[in-house]
Parts: C-alpha cells; sequence; structure tokens
C-alpha cells in the first residue's frame, strides 16, 4: 500500500466516484472522496494529494455543456491550486465527465487552465450510446499507460457527449492521442458503433505533452473488479499506484 | 435591474439534427432544416463579457449580443419558461456567474429559439406546441415582447370555502368533474356530511386533500372494495419467509441480503402521464420509483432499475389510430428518450428495459422497478414523534403536476390528453441527483427518523401518511416556490418531482442542515409533527386546513363492487400448415422479427446499463453485446462475492385467454429465468403490478381471479411477493369507442445468491455440447404464443403447466444440475419458444445448433416454466440413468455445432437451415424500424 493518496474529486451529479475508489483500492491505491464544495470552502486543498481523478457522471446537470460548469467554477476558482498541482508534475485522470471537465477546463491537451484546445461534443448518433468498447493503445508514453502500447483494452463505455474536436492533438502537437476506438481485429476504427461517438480517427482518449494528464471516455473503474466481464481497466490504476511509488 | 441577452449557436448541432429527423417523422415532412439557438437572459448588474467562458466554449459555439439567425431562412418560434416559473438551468448559470466573479447576476433564463426551415408560421407553433414545450410551465415568447423582470412574478389566489350544502346527486358529481377531483358520489356525499357535521364549509384545500387522499391511486379503492389488498399481504404473513425484512408495509419492499444489508424493490407504473405526455410521463415515472427507494426505510441507495412498456403496434396505420391518442410511435420513442433523460444522470444501472405490444394498450402501460440497498439498522422507519421537524428537501413547488393523483385514477378519454396534460411535468435528475448523494450520508449519522417521497398528491399525500398517527402542522409559507402565484391548496397538492420529505428530531435539524449543505441540497422546516390528531395547515396568517387524520384515514366511503364472470369469445387457432423450407422460413422469421422477440438493444444502448460499478450481467451479452441476456446479476457489495439477481416477466397476450393463467404463469416464467441462472428459489422474492381496464363486474372477475391465483401460488411455492401496485384505469374512451387494456400482470423477482460468478448465462458455449430441454414440452399448446400473433391469432387454450409439484420438481433438477456444474449455459423459454432460445443461443456465441424439432408446436410452443440447458453429455443412457432425477423430464433436442447456423433435422433428414447471420435480419430490423 502507496503512502500517497489520490484525490477523487466529485461535484454534485458526479456519479462514478465510488466505483473508482473501488478500482484504485484494489489496485493497491489509497484515495479520499474529495466534494468540490469542500475545496471552495478551503476545507480541504489539492495540493494534499499526490494526484487526481474526476471521475463520471453528469455534474451540475451537464447543464450548458457537458462538464462546462464543473470547468468553469474549477479555473474561476481554484485555479492556483490546479496551477501548482500541475507544476508539480501530479498525475490527473477524467473519465467521461471527466475528460469533458478538463477539455472544457483547458487543461487537456495544453495544460491552460482557462484555454480551449479541445471539446467533446454530441455523438454524431445524437445519442447517449452504452456499449463496451475495445480501446487501442498508443505507442505515446504516459505514466498511466506504461506497459499498454499497441494493446487492445476491453472496457464499457457511456456517454452522449464524446465526439473530440481538436486541432491540437496529434503528433507535434501539444496533446497526444492515447486510446483509440478499436474494431474486433484491434485496428483503430471510425465506424459505428465500435467507435460510439463517430470521433475523428476514432480518438477515445488524449493525454497532454507530458502523459501526466489522461481524459479518456470508456471507464476503465467499470473494468476492474473480478466480477467485471474484462478487468482491462485496472492497469490503469496499477500504473497510477506503481508511478506514485517510483521514487 | 438592466437585463442582457446572449445569443449562442452551436457548430454541428447534434440536438438540433436530431429534432429535425424527429419532426419530420412525426408529422413535419416539409422540414428542410431546423436551427436552434440558445439566449441567456441575464438581469443584474454585470459584466456580460466575463460570463462567457460558462455560456460558450469557442471551438464549436459562437456568441453575440444579437441573433444570429437570418430570418428569412424560416419561422422562428422562441421557448421561455412562464414568468412564475424558475428555469431548471438558473441555479447552474448562478453557480458559474458567481465563480466568475459576477455575482451582481440576479437572476437568469434561458431560452431557446428554434427555425424552421420548409414550415409556415401556423405549422411551426403547431410543431412547437407538440414537441418542444409544456405549455403548463412554458410559452412562446413573441417577438417584441420586452422583460420588465426575469425573476419569478404572479400573485397567487386566495383561500376559498367550498360548500356542498343542499347540493343534489346531480350538482356534486357536476362539481366533481368541474373542479378535476374525480371523486365519486359516495365520496362527495360522505364530505358533504363532514360539513354539516362540523358546522362550516371545508376550504378548497381541505376538499383537495380529501379527494386525493382517497383517490384509487393512493387508497387503493377498487382493491379494497374486492377485498385484494390484503390477500397478497396476507399471503406472504402466511409464508413466514426468514429473508423478508419488509413487505408492503413500505415505499418499497425489503429481503435481507448478506452481512447485515438489505436489498429492496418496488414497481410502480406511470400510465396515464406516459400516455399523454410520454417524455415527461416516463422521466417522471423513473424519478417516482427512484425516490421510493430512497423513502424506504431511513434511506436505501438505488443500484438497479427496469422500463417495462405496453404500448399499441407503432406500426399502426395513422387511419387506425384511436382519436385523441397519441401514436405508439411516439410514445415508445419518446418513452425511450425519457428513460435515458432520467435514469442516466441519476447513475443507476438500466437492468430490464423490455418493450411488447398488445392492441388493448391504446392507455399505455409505463412500468419501472427500482432495486435499493441499505444496512438492516436502517431498514425500518420509525413513527416521528410529537414535536419532530417536518424538513421539505430537493426541488421547489410549483404549478406542475397538480390533480395527477386524481387524474390518473380516472380512466382516460379523447379529451383527456389536451385538458389532463397539466397533470405531467419534466423531472429534473439533477436535482435528485444530489440527494440521492445526501440521504446515505444523513442516514448513516443517524438523523432520520422517518422519510418519504413526494408523489402523486404532494405534501398534502407525504405529510398526511407520515403524520397519521400523531398530527401534523404546516406551514406553507416557509414552502419555497418556483411559482410565485400557487394559491395553498396547490402549494399542498402539487406534484413537483424531487422532493422528500423527513421527519428529525428539532435537535439533530441543524446537523442534517450542514450535510444538505455540503451536497447543495436544498432544505426547509416546514412544519412540525404533533399530537393533535389532526392535519393542520396554515397559509398568510389564515388557517387552510384543519381535518381530524381519523376522517382523513378512514372515512372514505368503499362502495361494493359487483362481479360477474365475463364471457370470453375465444376462437381455437387455425395455423397453417408447415412443411416446406419456404414455410418453415416464413414461419421462424416471422417468430424471430416480432416485436415481442426482436432486438430491442437499439432502445437498451441508450441506457447505461455498467454504472455504479456493480453490473455482472446486464441486459445484453454475449460475443456482440447484442444478445438479450433475460436476467440481471450484480454483486452491490464491493469486494464481495455476493449477487443479487433480478428477473422480469410481463406477457399482454396470455390475459387475452385466461387471466388467472396468465397470472400464474408470470410468476412462474420469472422465477424459473432466475432459477436457470443458479438462483434457489428458496431465497427469492417477488414484486407484482397489476394493470386492468376501469372497473366493471366483469373486469373485477378478472382482478379477482389473477389475485387469488398468484397469492395461491405464491403460497404453495413458498415464494413471498413482498411488494407491488395496482391500476385500475386501463381504459381509453374516444369517438363511443372502448378501448381496454388486456389483464396485465408483470411479476419481478429478486433473489440472491452467495457466488455471483457462478451465474450461468445464455450463450452457448463450445460445439459438440447437447441441448438439453428440462421441463414438460409435450403437452404444447400455441395458445397466447408469438406465434400464433404473429399470424394475427390469439387462440382459446394456453400452455399450463398445473402441477406446482412437477414445476417445483423441475427447478430442483435444475439447481442440482446447477450445484453440479452440470450445465454450461442455460435459459428459461418464454415468447418466442425454443426457437427465440436457439438462436439467441447461436447468436450470443458465433456457434450454431442443431437439433430434431420438427413441429411448430415443438419449436414455437411457450413452455413456460422450462429451460434450455447446455450439458456435456457422452453417454445418454447413462447421464439419464445416473444424472435425472425420477419424475423430472429432460429431452436431449439436439447439439451445438461450430458452423454458425440453425438446422432442424428429423433423424439424419434435414429439413431446413439457415445461417444465423441471415436469420439475425429479420431479428433486428423490427425495432430499428419503429425507434429509427
Amino acid at each position: 500500500m502507496s503512502s500517497a493518496v489520490t484525490a477523487i474529486l466529485y461535484a454534485p451529479g458526479t456519479n462514478c466516484h465510488e466505483e473508482t475508489a473501488a478500482a484504485l483500492e484494489r489496485a493497491g491505491g489509497r484515495s479520499e472522496l474529495v466534494l468540490l464544495h469542500d475545496l471552495l470552502e478551503g476545507a480541504l486543498k489539492l495540493s494534499r494529494y499526490q494526484a487526481a481523478i474526476i471521475p463520471g457522471g453528469f455534474s451540475y446537470g451537464d447543464h450548458l455543456g457537458a462538464g462546462r460548469v464543473f470547468a468553469t467554477v474549477l479555473v474561476a476558482q481554484l485555479r492556483e491550486q490546479l496551477t501548482e498541482f500541475l507544476e508539480a508534475a501530479k498525475p490527473m485522470l477524467g473519465v467521461c465527465n471527466g475528460f469533458q471537465v478538463l477539455t472544457e477546463a483547458g487543461i487537456l491537451p495544453g495544460r491552460a487552465p482557462g484555454g480551449h484546445g479541445a471539446a467533446l461534443i454530441e455523438n454524431e448518433s445524437s445519442r447517449f450510446e452504452d456499449r463496451m468498447v475495445r480501446l487501442l493503445v498508443s505507442e505515446e508514453s504516459s505514466p498511466w499507460t506504461a506497459g499498454l502500447s499497441c494493446r487492445v483494452l476491453q472496457m464499457p463505455s457511456a456517454h452522449g457527449e464524446g465526439r473530440l474536436l481538436s486541432d491540437r492533438v496529434g503528433p507535434d502537437c501539444e496533446g497526444r492521442v492515447v486510446f483509440r476506438y478499436a474494431d474486433s481485429d484491434g485496428r483503430a476504427t471510425e465506424a459505428y458503433p465500435e467507435n460510439p461517438s463517430g470521433a475523428p480517427g476514432g480518438v477515445a482518449g488524449i493525454a497532454d505533452r507530458t502523459g501526466l494528464v489522461l481524459g479518456l471516455m470508456p471507464h476503465p473503474e467499470r473494468a476492474s473488479l473480478p466480477v467485471h466481464e474484462s478487468q482491462d481497466g485496472l492497469e490503469l490504476f496499477r500504473n497510477l499506484t506503481r508511478w506514485l511509488r517510483s521514487p | 435591474m438592466a437585463i442582457f441577452a446572449i445569443y449562442t449557436v452551436s457548430r454541428d448541432d447534434a440536438e438540433a439534427r436530431n429534432w429535425l429527423g424527429f419532426l419530420r417523422r412525426h408529422g413535419c415532412p416539409a422540414l428542410s432544416d431546423l436551427a436552434i439557438e440558445r439566449v441567456f437572459w441575464l438581469e443584474g448588474a454585470l459584466d456580460v463579457r466575463s460570463l462567457l467562458p460558462l455560456v460558450v466554449n469557442p471551438l464549436y459555439q459562437t456568441a453575440a449580443e444579437h441573433s444570429m439567425l437570418d430570418p428569412g431562412r424560416g419561422p422562428i418560434v422562441e421557448i421561455v419558461y412562464r414568468p412564475a416559473v424558475t428555469d431548471p438551468e438558473t441555479p447552474s448559470i448562478l453557480t458559474g456567474a458567481r465563480a466568475l466573479g459576477q455575482s451582481g447576476l440576479e437572476f437568469a433564463r434561458l431560452s431557446r429559439r428554434y427555425q424552421f426551415a420548409g414550415l409556415s408560421r401556423a405549422e411551426a407553433h403547431k410543431a412547437a406546441s407538440r414537441f418542444l414545450y409544456n405549455p403548463v410551465v412554458q410559452r412562446v415568447r413573441e417577438p417584441d415582447e420586452v422583460w420588465g423582470t426575469l425573476r419569478p412574478s404572479g400573485q397567487p389566489d386566495p383561500v376559498r370555502s367550498v360548500t356542498l350544502a343542499g347540493l343534489d346527486d346531480e350538482a356534486l358529481s357536476a362539481l366533481s368533474r368541474e373542479r378535476s377531483w374525480y371523486a365519486p358520489l359516495a365520496q362527495m356525499k360522505v364530505i358533504q356530511a363532514h360539513e354539516a357535521a362540523r358546522g362550516r364549509a371545508h376550504t378548497d384545500a381541505e376538499i383537495e386533500i380529501l379527494v386525493q387522499s382517497w383517490s384509487d391511486h393512493c387508497y387503493h379503492t377498487t382493491w379494497k372494495s374486492l377485498g385484494l389488498l390484503k390477500r397478497l399481504s396476507q399471503a406472504t404473513a402466511a409464508i413466514n419467509h426468514p429473508l423478508v425484512v419488509s413487505a408492503f408495509k413500505d415505499n418499497a419492499g425489503g429481503m435481507e441480503f448478506y452481512d447485515g444489508w438489505v436489498v429492496t424493490i418496488k414497481g410502480e407504473t406511470h400510465n396515464f402521464p406516459t400516455a399523454i405526455a410520454p417524455f415527461g410521463g416516463i422521466s417522471t415515472k423513473h424519478g417516482g420509483v427512484i425516490r421510493d427507494t430512497l423513502g424506504f426505510g431511513k434511506g436505501a441507495y438505488p443500484i438497479g432499475g427496469s422500463t417495462v412498456m405496453g404500448t399499441m403496434d407503432p406500426r399502426l396505420a395513422d387511419a387506425d389510430l384511436p382519436a385523441g391518442a397519441l401514436h405508439p410511435r411516439l410514445i415508445v420513442s419518446e418513452s425511450i428518450r425519457g428513460t435515458a433523460y432520467y435514469v442516466n444522470p441519476m447513475g443507476i444501472p438500466m437492468l430490464h428495459p423490455v418493450y411488447r405490444i398488445h392492441p388493448g394498450y391504446a392507455k399505455c402501460f409505463a412500468l419501472g422497478h427500482s432495486i435499493g440497498l441499505i444496512p438492516r439498522e436502517y431498514a425500518l422507519k420509525e413513527t416521528p414523534h410529537p414535536g419532530d421537524v417536518a424538513l421539505l428537501i430537493g426541488g421547489d413547488t410549483g404549478r406542475d403536476g397538480i390533480h395527477g393523483a386524481t387524474a390518473s385514477s380516472a380512466s382516460m378519454t379523447g379529451e383527456t390528453l389536451a385538458r389532463e396534460s397539466a397533470a405531467v411535468q419534466i423531472g429534473h435528475p439533477i436535482t435528485e441527483r444530489k440527494f440521492a448523494t445526501a440521504i446515505p450520508v444523513l442516514r448513516d449519522a443517524g438523523l432520520i427518523r422517518s422519510i418519504t417521497d413526494l408523489g402523486a398528491g404532494g405534501i398534502s399525500s407525504a405529510a398526511g401518511e407520515m403524520g397519521a398517527e400523531t398530527g401534523v402542522g404546516l406551514d406553507l409559507d416557509r414552502v419555497p416556490l418556483k411559482d410565485r402565484s400557487l394559491a395553498a391548496w396547490e402549494i399542498l397538492l402539487s406534484e413537483s418531482q424531487e422532493r422528500m420529505l423527513l421527519a428529525m428530531a428539532p435537535e439533530r435539524v441543524a446537523e442534517a442542515e450542514a450535510i444538505l449543505d455540503r451536497f447543495e441540497v436544498a432544505h426547509t422546516a416546514i412544519g412540525h409533527f404533533s399530537d393533535s390528531g389532526r392535519f393542520q395547515a396554515a397559509w398568510r396568517g389564515q388557517e387552510v386546513v384543519d381535518v381530524e387524520m381519523s376522517f382523513l384515514w378512514s372515512a372514505c366511503p368503499i362502495e361494493p363492487t359487483p362481479v360477474a364472470e365475463p364471457e370470453r369469445r375465444l376462437e381455437p387457432l387455425h395455423l397453417p400448415m408447415v412443411e416446406t423450407r419456404e414455410e418453415w422460413s416464413r414461419a421462424i422469421h416471422g417468430v424471430l422479427g416480432h416485436f415481442h422477440c426482436a432486438d430491442q438493444s437499439v432502445a437498451g444502448a441508450r441506457f447505461d446499463s455498467t454504472v455504479q460499478g456493480r453490473t455482472v450481467v446486464g441486459p445484453y451479452g454475449g460475443k456482440n453485446h447484442r444478445m438479450p441476456t433475460n436476467i440481471a446479476a450484480s454483486a452491490p457489495l464491493r469486494g464481495k462475492p455476493y449477487g443479487l439477481v433480478t428477473t422480469v416477466a410481463f406477457n399482454p397476450f396470455y390475459g387475452d385467454i385466461d387471466p388467472a393463467a396468465m397470472a400464474r404463469m408470470m410468476v412462474i416464467e420469472a422465477i424459473t429465468k432466475a432459477v436457470v441462472a443458479g438462483v434457489d428459489y428458496r431465497e427469492m422474492v417477488l414484486c407484482d403490478n397489476f394493470y386492468t381496464p376501469r372497473l366493471r363486474p366483469e373486469v373485477a372477475w378478472d382482478l379477482k381471479e389473477m389475485v387469488a391465483a398468484v397469492a395461491d401460488l405464491s403460497l404453495k411455492i413458498g415464494v413471498p411477493f413482498i411488494s407491488g401496485k395496482d391500476s385500475s384505469s386501463g381504459t381509453f374512451e374516444s369517438a363511443g369507442r372502448r378501448i381496454d387494456v388486456p389483464p396485465t400482470l408483470a411479476v419481478a423477482t429478486m433473489g440472491r445468491v452467495p457466488d455471483v460468478s457462478r451465474i450461468v448465462t445464455k450463450e452457448f458455449k463450445r460445439a459438440g455440447n447437447k441441448l438439453v430441454l428440462v421441463g414438460v414440452m409435450d403437452a404444447g399448446m400455441l395458445g397466447g404464443t408469438v406465434y400464433a400473433d404473429s399470424h394475427g391469432q390469439r387462440g382459446d387454450r394456453l400452455f399450463e403447466v398445473e402441477d406446482v409439484g412437477l414445476i417445483l420438481r423441475h427447478w430442483d433438477a435444475l439447481l442440482e444440475f446447477h450445484k453440479r456444474g452440470a450445465y454450461l449455459s442455460g435459459s428459461a423459454i418464454a415468447e418466442g419458444g425454443l426457437a427465440l432460445r436457439l438462436f439467441e443461443g447461436c447468436y450470443g456465441s458465433g456457434l450454431g445448433a442443431k437439433v430434431d424439432l420438427v413441429t411448430p408446436m415443438l419449436l414455437f410452443g411457450e413452455l413456460i416454466g422450462s429451460a434450455l440447458v447446455e450439458m456435456t453429455i457422452d453417454d445418454e443412457s447413462e447421464w439419464r440413468s445416473q444424472s435425472v432425477p425420477a419424475g423430472v423430464h429432460c429431452r436431449v433436442l439436439g447439439e451445438v455445432t461450430s458452423e454458425p447456423r440453425l438446422v432442424l433435422a428429423d433423424d439424419a433428414r434435414v429439413l431446413w437451415q439457415e445461417d444465423i447471420s441471415s436469420l439475425a435480419e429479420s431479428w433486428s430490423a423490427t425495432f430499428r424500424e419503429v425507434v429509427g
């Protein structure tokens, strides 16, 4: 068990925080559920934590745009803490709604709170899509995917707004593609339903240039326990605990 | 105060694209394009530009001070919330603005401007009023309209007294109708006598409370008059099952799980609202049944749910639609949208999405279940103590949903649609999600004495029931309103969603309020429980309600219901011979493509099935995750192997032939589905939902027969009902025509297993394994089957195994086989018979099957209580003598093959064969065509 503690940051409408904590615990990590309200009130500080995860859900009802209000609050009221957290080279993960929060906040792809380098817009089908998906892991280096390059991971995906819109993600850009939806042969795909959102290039997850900040639409925490159909998602949480343990 | 506007448009607007397709399918073929512009109306002293990060993402959205729509492209309809109503987004806008340092923003509204290219102005307004807004809470903003203020405004009506003195029967009935009370004459007379006895007229609020509390929806008058209400609970009491924690007395039923936890189940229908306004009706159905879980004991947490729909055939020709009814195509697609809208943000996995059809469902069947989890020590609520605070939490109270309880208890006519759509509201899941997170925290801190949801009847019903044994005094001025124009009786009766009422010791309230503040849940103490034995409420310095609880809860007249055996005009089946390969093909494609058998994943995939990380078997499985599993299994306690398994049985065809047999068969089907998966029926409970036409002597007969049938069966098999609900208003009248729903019973089971990894699923596992039918098959009848329905026939006899001992022997045999790991896949037979199960087993595995089934009776018979299992058998006679218990029917039908093909063979002669991929085309086309 590592002594490093990961903050699982949740707001009104977040609904995947408990299973995210369970996944991290199974991977040997320690976490605390941190209510956004307590950061805003000053009862807790982000600097206490060595890593942060923003889980899935519908924060603030996804009013005004998925992740928009959560991101606005983070950037406007916690910008200093966020910047300090990023500058300390601490890892961050955004899953589903958490990924939407990170892009809306400008943390992905540019590590620039308040910037706009990517957006996750409504699926091509204009529907919520609940599917088991395959993810092809790219060769980009990220502590979250260490040792997973070129592997195909299976995990559930469930969202209505997951189509990545960005011209700042790719080779020589500030953002890197880490996960692509894959077909049954393990090749990246734009085809529905293997790519449930219709994201161009099949992009399902991206990281910043350091690889420390990762966002993905599918849910690794729902593929992390022995009772789950796949346990591939556990690898991400294991990588986090390894990284936090490494000197 | 100054009012600013920010107009925003989105590039690549999927919502606009979605509505364009929808409106073109639903009455606007001329619509060539649809654009949506959103307008933020902001009042206060503020720097508007600083709000831009909140209202647009510049990557795909543009903001401007003026409209960006070109007026030449088509008529524009702008929809806003009514002046007295708060927008659902307002709190989020205020939160975001405060974060951006704009505390000067006093109020905000969000309007939507729809531009309809290709439609006339009148057509555009018609389309908007049909689908794009709810006139109870929203309206069209005129183009030249200037806002005075955005803040909610309006004046309430004063309290009025309503005297019934001197009114004759006719006048009483007329008044009941005019006021939308829907109270039968006998009730009106009791109220009239009460007025005379106490010597003063009732206030409008008092009468509203009485008729609402006595509505069939709340008081179950129909069931009481037939003596049915106690029937199931008495059977349950007689079974005295050791796992039952709470049956028929709380908002849900509770069963002992493991390690000090209790699991709960509740099924709730919302038929009337869904029939007249499906999106709102279905979303509030889910909101309501989820609150039943939150309101179980001292607050359970919802961990799963269902949506079970019965409608007319969505492929119905427009000309055949009963006047005044919504088209079933619209009801189905809007109900799917409503379920996704509400359940996904709640973060509750959808376990059983089920869609069925019957021509009688002009007033549709809209059922939802909610499954919950709670520590044993909090599973029983307490009675409030005198002096306890009545704490109202959640959303504000509005004009929405008034008269829902009384209106839904009445039958429905073509005119009801227009008049009572006011009873339907749109839910706001974020509000419910917030208190769903907070309630377990309050509970575990020991702060909750009692808790219940506000559903039908609103504050009146919740406070009246919670304070029934003590008394309650409410201060209605304290109730937070989203509509300033509500009169006192409307505050009491409003069915605004997303509210709960808690009873709490006064010295603990401050602690509770601090927790609720952290989770951003609004809360208000609206009164106290008392020892007065009276329901009292004050408003604006006036006493508006003062009624004895004893009168409220025991004076409702229960009129005897005449009962008469119905004459069923049933015709025997005349089905064509099936001999040639073409005839076999037609028959099999007809069954696989039947609405009840077809692939419904295009609907189910819109609902999150894996959130919470507890799901082990979701609604779809197999190789490509589209095979229906017919069961749901989850692991409620993280890190523990314990499994919770639920199943649902709902067949609208059988009831046409024999309601009592149908009712028994639903129980048997639901249990068999779980038993095959490996769940012991001795560790299982049941939940019932009845839906019958408006009461007539013949309907009363059917209802009594159905309830007696399942009560008796439940006793015989020892599996208790612990929760249920009835609706006796399934009648639609229009243009002199009466359409009755078929006698309907949906049964759900909830069972526990010590090791969820041992659950057996349906897809075949290995070529060469034998396919074995466990159960009776020889006496097959085709009445009520999907196969008969695919020929437009119903028939006159059901296939029912009446020997309960035989059913129990087969369940025991299956459980023994399961214990020994003797079968690798398994599924209970239901609609579509063996044909559907064989196809699904192949489709879900990529394998095939070759079976010796040579008549339609064998292939399509719906052998309720039987199961198809896959076993490794080397020597059949040795297996039979060593493994099959006496009195248990097992028949080897054939085997799993590696070739993905279904083959029917008579010994070596192949009668018919076809590739699974080509069968899958018929199977997957039907539902997709309906919902687009």
